[in-house]
């Protein structure tokens, strides 16, 4: 491990608690040193286009908020009389203690405090959580774990209209509410019923019952892979890995996977394909004097983490018809996760293969693209001109060093207010058609 | 001990008896025994802030510096928030191009919270140094590096001499204190070290006696939150009577730190936040102080303009530019009165800003019904007693409360105002509520002195004009809290020493 610049992703703290904020009628009770909770939390919501705080997040987040004596004594007493007193103030369904660096290098025994309450039938779960364990990716995992193990009913019969989905981040994924809410829509469009948890709009039953599922489907080839794994031991439901579907080539392929999985009557697939792309089509086919009287071909310079870089480098390749040169994840990752991550990069067809390096530093990656870029001679300027750059705020300057278009649409993003925009499905890629080509005309 | 010699910051509550945790009413604010009020806590409790963040707030203001958080991923995360603020802090201060932040976690992971993490934190100094040529390095020590034994001083000192730009460091674990606002010291206690102490051209020599006819040069501590049009504000008030000002440390560079050695007067703006500062400036250079007022309010930017120009003899300057200033704000705000009048108000901040604010919605005849005050120590103490005299007598509740938005929650509900005036992260909470909000601060606006005082009257009239942002809200948004909640006292989880909580 090195020192890493203005990481883009919070601790292992930080991914548990935006996932159970974003869990409607699940609270955290953080038990940890008083900043950890709004320090995660800050970042998150700022971060993910200010999505701001509901009712028991941010500043409510129930914390035990532990000092110097608990360091010394132990914390254990502390935490159990936040937990009752948790169950008294908070009108809540389920109760997650995560745990911050502090209390997992003293040894606070937390699952012994949490069992004492489980017990009673308290609707408790724990997981540890300390920050130094890794970033917020992981520490979504180390909850959906604790979820998936302590939480769901088992033994339940499964529906093999059912799907769960899984492998989004909230915040890491600054669009995951909306992203969710169109996947379940598409898929709905063909029967399937799909649970998405992670919206203000799903019902905490769904969860509970979430071993009903006959698949699941993880929107990555890293996140949330793990659980998955966890939960089909727990409870049988198999899982598939499947990159976030970003436009209608992308969708298309990931429908026809699913619904060949899960088999859905080829003619209904049919018809909600042909729809879906008219509707694409149907607004894009209009821009069509636009797109190409100005050129609006690129090269594209994509910096966001596993699941997006792919994503997008997919939809600009496939749909946008632009040449992707260099693309950087940024998130942190085991060797076997690289590998996996390279092994999809290596489904994009060798002429449009862009250079794929793993980078956590904005200014390494500046740095590596240069060198890319001096490797080209080109006497007449920059290889890559026109360019044009979709990663996040912090990549806002390179764009501007190359001359290039940008767009933000990685963690984080604070030049905008994010709702419910998608960029997944059909519509989702419209959108992101229309917002990468607005940035090219808003001068105008 | 103090600034200079402490060899690490002390946590408020030891220092000047901050205390946490209380619930009462105005009038009664003081007469508490301080160490049982220090000693409160809360068995149930929500997330606070530790002295990390105020601190990493204010050293991140500093120009073209890098700052190197030292801990786990996590604490190094946060600054997206602070960055959108300082940048836009910048730009207000005359620089478009103004860069973003720069900060670095050296990111502790599980091997080395078992070997240790010094190595990593000299080696991120050093390529931190060598490759972004920053102006300064800050280090800031946060709680696993602190539990973990690593020797943040020692490596300071050992890299001290082969970088050739000022080293700043603090020890900010947050787990050391529960009151947050040690923060400021900490950040404090950084740059004097970093740019005087131990600045390679050392501490610059005390200044000599001013030479008649030379205009007295005041120091004034700003505050992060305190936005570039209430500086303007303050800089047009004392150049008007004769008086030269630097403002600092925050956004300053080491040049300006170091000019604030050689002033005449330190004048604070929020003496709750500056203690530390003006108290080592009086100490190491002699330069005595002003730390009683903010100049918030007619009545308070009054008492905060004469106690400065005493010290220079020119009280009678002060009187005739106060008279001038406080008519003309007087009739401006006249249009604004008839909606005022009588509105009872809900004030939620840090505790100076919030009773000094309590006075100016008073001088515009409105009343205070209740208070929430970030934590209380003696500075703000007096000021509970003039704001219950200045409305005849008519007390209200305090809650003294690191953010604690249950309490909150429940107070507004038993006092229900007509109008909310709360610290950033605060409206949120009365607005979904109901109630109509106004900012206590936004880095944009004016709050200080006269101008201030026309635009706090200005935005308040504005806000309750048009309320139905909050009171859609307030009929479309529940409650995270069970009924029985509402129905207990909003101190139900405060456990004093003498009485365990009731809820407990």
């Amino acid at each position: 491990m090195s020192h890493i610049e203005r990481p883009r992703y919070q601790c292992a703290l930080g991914g548990a608690l935006v996932t159970i904020n974003a869990i409607e009628r699940a609270v955290a009770i953080v038990h940890s040193a008083p900043g950890c909770a709004a320090s995660a939390d800050g970042a998150a919501t700022v971060g993910a286009g200010y999505w701001g705080s509901t009712l028991t997040d941010g500043r409510a987040t129930p914390s035990t908020n532990i000092i110097e004596r608990q360091v010394i004594f132990g914390g254990e007493e502390r935490l159990s009389e936040q937990i009752a007193s948790t169950l008294d103030v908070i009108d809540a369904d389920l109760y997650a203690v995560i745990t911050g660096c502090m209390t997992d290098i003293i040894g606070d025994d937390v699952r012994a405090v949490v069992s004492e309450f489980q017990k009673q039938g308290k609707p408790v779960i724990v997981a540890e959580t300390g920050g130094f364990k890794g970033d917020s990716n992981l520490g979504a995992d180390f909850i959906w774990d604790a979820i998936v193990t302590q939480y769901l009913t088992p033994g339940l019969p499964k529906d093999n209209r059912r799907v769960n989905l899984f492998g989004f981040v909230p915040a890491q994924d600054v669009f995951w509410r909306g992203n969710l809410l169109e996947l379940k829509r598409l898929l709905g469009r063909l029967g399937i019923t799909a649970n998405t948890f992670l919206t203000p709009f799903d019902d905490l039953k769904d969860l509970k019952d979430a071993g009903r599922a006959a698949l699941n489907v993880v929107f990555s080839d890293v996140h949330g892979v793990k659980p998955a794994a966890v939960f089909e031991e727990t409870h049988g439901t198999p899982f598939v890995s499947e990159p976030l579907p970003i436009g209608p080539t992308a969708t298309e392929a990931f429908l026809r996977r699913i619904a060949a999985r899960l088999e859905i009557d080829p003619a209904r697939l049919d018809e909600v394909l042909a729809e879906e792309k008219a509707y694409y089509y149907g607004f894009l086919t209009p821009l069509t004097d636009l797109y190409t009287d100005q050129d609006f071909q690129r090269f594209g310079v994509v910096i966001g983490n596993v699941n997006y870089s792919y994503a997008v480098t997919r939809f600009i390749a496939d749909d946008l018809g632009w040449i992707p040169y260099l693309v950087a994840v940024t998130d942190l990752l085991t060797d076997e996760q690289r590998a996996s991550v390279v092994a999809r990069f290596e489904e994009i067809p060798e002429i449009l293969r862009p250079k794929l390096i793993f980078e956590t530093d904005t200014d390494r990656i500046k740095e590596r693209l240069n060198e890319e870029l001096a490797s080209e001679a080109d006497p007449y300027g920059s290889p890559i001109s026109p360019a044009y750059v979709i990663g996040s705020n912090l990549d806002r300057p390179l764009a501007a060093e190359l001359k290039a278009g940008f767009f933000g649409i990685s963690y984080p993003i604070t030049n905008r207010i994010v709702t419910d925009q998608y960029y997944v499905g059909f519509r989702g890629g419209l959108r992101l058609t229309t917002d990468i080509v607005s940035a090219l005309v808003a001068n105008r | 001990m103090g600034l200079k010699h402490d060899k690490v910051v002390p946590g408020r509550e030891d220092r000047v008896a901050a205390c946490m945790a209380h619930g009462g009413c105005a009038s009664g604010m003081g007469k508490q025994d301080k160490i049982c009020l220090k000693n409160n806590e809360r068995t149930f409790s929500q997330a606070g802030l530790c002295q990390l963040l105020p601190t990493l707030g204010m050293l991140l203001t500093l120009p073209d510096t890098a700052v190197i958080v030292h801990g786990a991923i996590g604490c190094g995360s946060t600054g997206f928030g602070m960055n959108t603020a300082i940048r836009l802090h910048h730009v207000l201060r005359g620089n478009p191009n103004a860069k973003d932040s720069l900060w670095f976690t050296t990111n502790l992971d599980e091997s080395d919270v078992v070997h240790g993490g010094e190595q990593r934190l000299e080696e991120t100094i050093l390529t931190v140094a060598e490759k972004y040529r920053p102006q300064s390095i800050i280090v800031l020590q946060t709680c696993t590096p602190s539990i973990i034994g690593d020797d943040l001083v020692g490596v300071i000192e050992k890299v001290r001499p082969l970088i050739d730009i000022p080293l700043l460091y603090s020890h900010c674990e947050g787990f050391k204190t529960k009151v947050w606002a040690t923060g400021y010291d900490v950040a404090f206690y950084a740059i004097v070290h970093g740019f005087i102490e131990k600045d390679k051209e050392g501490p610059p020599p005390k200044k000599g006696p001013r030479q008649p006819g030379e205009r007295p040069v005041v120091n004034v501590i700003n505050l992060a939150s305190m936005g570039k049009p209430d500086e303007i504000e303050i800089e047009r008030l004392l150049n008007e009577i004769g008086i030269d000002v630097v403002i600092g440390p925050n956004f300053a560079n080491r040049e300006t730190v170091r000019r604030m050695t050689q002033a005449d007067l330190t004048v604070s703006v929020c003496p709750t936040h500056d203690d530390y500062l003006v108290d080592y400036l009086h100490t190491e250079y002699g330069i005595p102080f002003v730390l009683k007022d903010m100049p918030i309010g007619l009545a308070n930017t009054r008492n905060w303009l004469l106690d400065i120009a005493r010290h220079f003899g020119l009280e009678k300057k002060a009187e005739e530019l106060i008279e001038r200033e406080e008519s003309k704000a007087r009739q401006a705000v006249q249009r604004f009165l008839p909606a005022l009048k009588g509105i009872k108000v809900f004030i939620s901040a840090g505790e100076f800003r919030a009773v000094v604010t309590g006075g100016l919605f008073q001088e515009l005849g409105m009343e205070i019904v209740g208070l929430r005050s970030y934590h209380h120590d003696e500075f703000g103490t007096e000021f509970y007693e003039q704001l219950v005299r200045a409305q005849q007598g008519k007390d209200f509740p305090v809650d003294i409360a690191n953010f604690q938005p249950f309490e909150l929650i429940n107070l507004l509900q038993k006092v229900k105002p007509d109008l909310f005036c709360g610290h950033v992260y605060d409206n949120g909470w009365a607005a979904k509520l109901g109630y109509p909000t106004i900012t206590i601060f936004r880095i944009f606006d004016h709050y200080v002195g006269y101008r201030g005082f026309y635009e706090v009257a200005k935005k308040a009239a504005r806000n309750l004009r048009n309320p139905s942002f909050q009171k859609r809200l307030g009929e479309n948004v529940g409650s995270a809290y069970r009924p029985e909640w509402y129905q207990q006292s909003p101190f139900a989880y405060i456990k004093t020493d003498a009485s365990p909580a009731a809820a407990a």
